[in-house]
């Protein structure tokens, strides 16, 4: 049988409290989303000023990071490319999802939605960064 | 098949018949009314209308505080749960589930503490008010309710600033975390 890693909650608050100090850092205010590699929640905080509709493009974008095994930016470059067809997947093809990889296997994905999609996807490569 | 024409309108006027007679029974179902039943608690007319008002939406500071004192409670107990605090329209503000956790409890804990908000209340009461019989059973018809306990207001100075929404355990456990997180703003 295989075994895998798996995210824990102290995994995840280390994740979101580096991501928190990115967006800090650039005074922006954003809501961050960590999941399983299932897509399932683990961990979120939207900070003062992010809206409800962060909350739920930041899930959405860790959701589709986390299933596809891919950054949402990967998809979205795509779909600009000109493969249209790739709207009807069931993911959300806009950047600030990326997957959380240990060695090669994906065991989650960070979400950020709150300012411009590049900055998003920046707070979330911070947050990861943190797992070393 | 072919029809002579005595055998057609026969047909017409049966048809025509049965038509009225369906039309009627179709208006006097829509007038008729259900007489009120004496035993039902539901028919009284409260003179006032009592409620806890909304105060200003928890800070995520505010929520952090709710959400980590309902994780050290959790925790001393050796419990596993979801803990998500939301504000006061019910929208997600903070979210943490323990490792152990079942899946299922991610979207209810997220549904306790949204249906506490949005109505205002504990979901205990929901879930009494079920159990109390027939004459509360329109309770689960009404928007996005969820009537088992583990969601409960956040109130600051007499106002509902959000809601905290626990699940894992059994109810009563779930309302023991949700409890203890949502006293860490008194």
């Amino acid at each position: 049988m295989n075994t895998k890693p798996c995210l824990t909650l102290e995994d995840c608050k280390k994740i979101g409290a580096a991501a928190q100090a990115e967006a800090r850092k650039n005074k922006w205010n954003v809501t961050i989303a960590i999941l399983d590699d299932g897509g399932h929640l683990l961990w979120l905080e939207r900070m003062d000023g992010a809206t409800p509709f962060n909350a739920q493009v930041a899930i959405e974008k860790g959701r589709s990071a986390a299933v596809s095994r891919r950054t949402t930016k990967n998809w979205e470059d795509r779909v600009s490319a000109g493969r249209n067809a790739l709207l009807n997947m069931p993911v959300l093809p806009i950047q600030g999802g990326v997957p959380i990889m240990v060695g090669a296997e994906c065991v989650g994905a960070v979400g950020v939605s709150g300012v411009q999609s590049h900055e998003d996807e920046q707070i979330a490569n911070a947050g990861i960064a943190a797992l070393g | 098949m072919s029809l002579n024409k005595e055998g057609s309108t026969r047909r017409f006027v049966v048809t025509s018949l049965a038509a009225f007679a369906l039309s009627g029974l179709i208006v006097s179902a829509a007038i008729a009314q259900v007489p009120p039943d004496p035993n039902n608690p539901n028919e009284a007319v409260p003179e006032k209308h009592t409620y806890m008002p909304y105060g200003e939406t928890i800070t995520l500071a505010q929520a952090k505080k709710v959400a980590d004192a309902a994780l050290a409670e959790s925790t001393k107990r050796d419990w596993q749960m979801c803990i998500a605090v939301v504000g006061p329209t019910g929208d997600l503000i903070y979210f943490q589930k323990m490792d152990q956790c079942q899946f299922a409890s991610v979207s209810i804990a997220q549904h306790k503490a949204r249906t506490a908000a949005r109505y205002r209340r504990p979901t205990v009461v929901f879930e009494r008010l079920l159990g109390k019989g027939a004459f509360f059973s329109y309770l689960p018809t009404l928007d996005d309710v969820i009537a088992s306990r583990g969601g409960n207001p956040i109130v600051v100075n007499g106002k509902i600033i959000g809601a905290i929404g626990v699940s894992g355990g059994t109810g009563s456990q779930d309302d023991v975390i949700s409890q203890a997180g949502a006293a860490a703003m008194k």
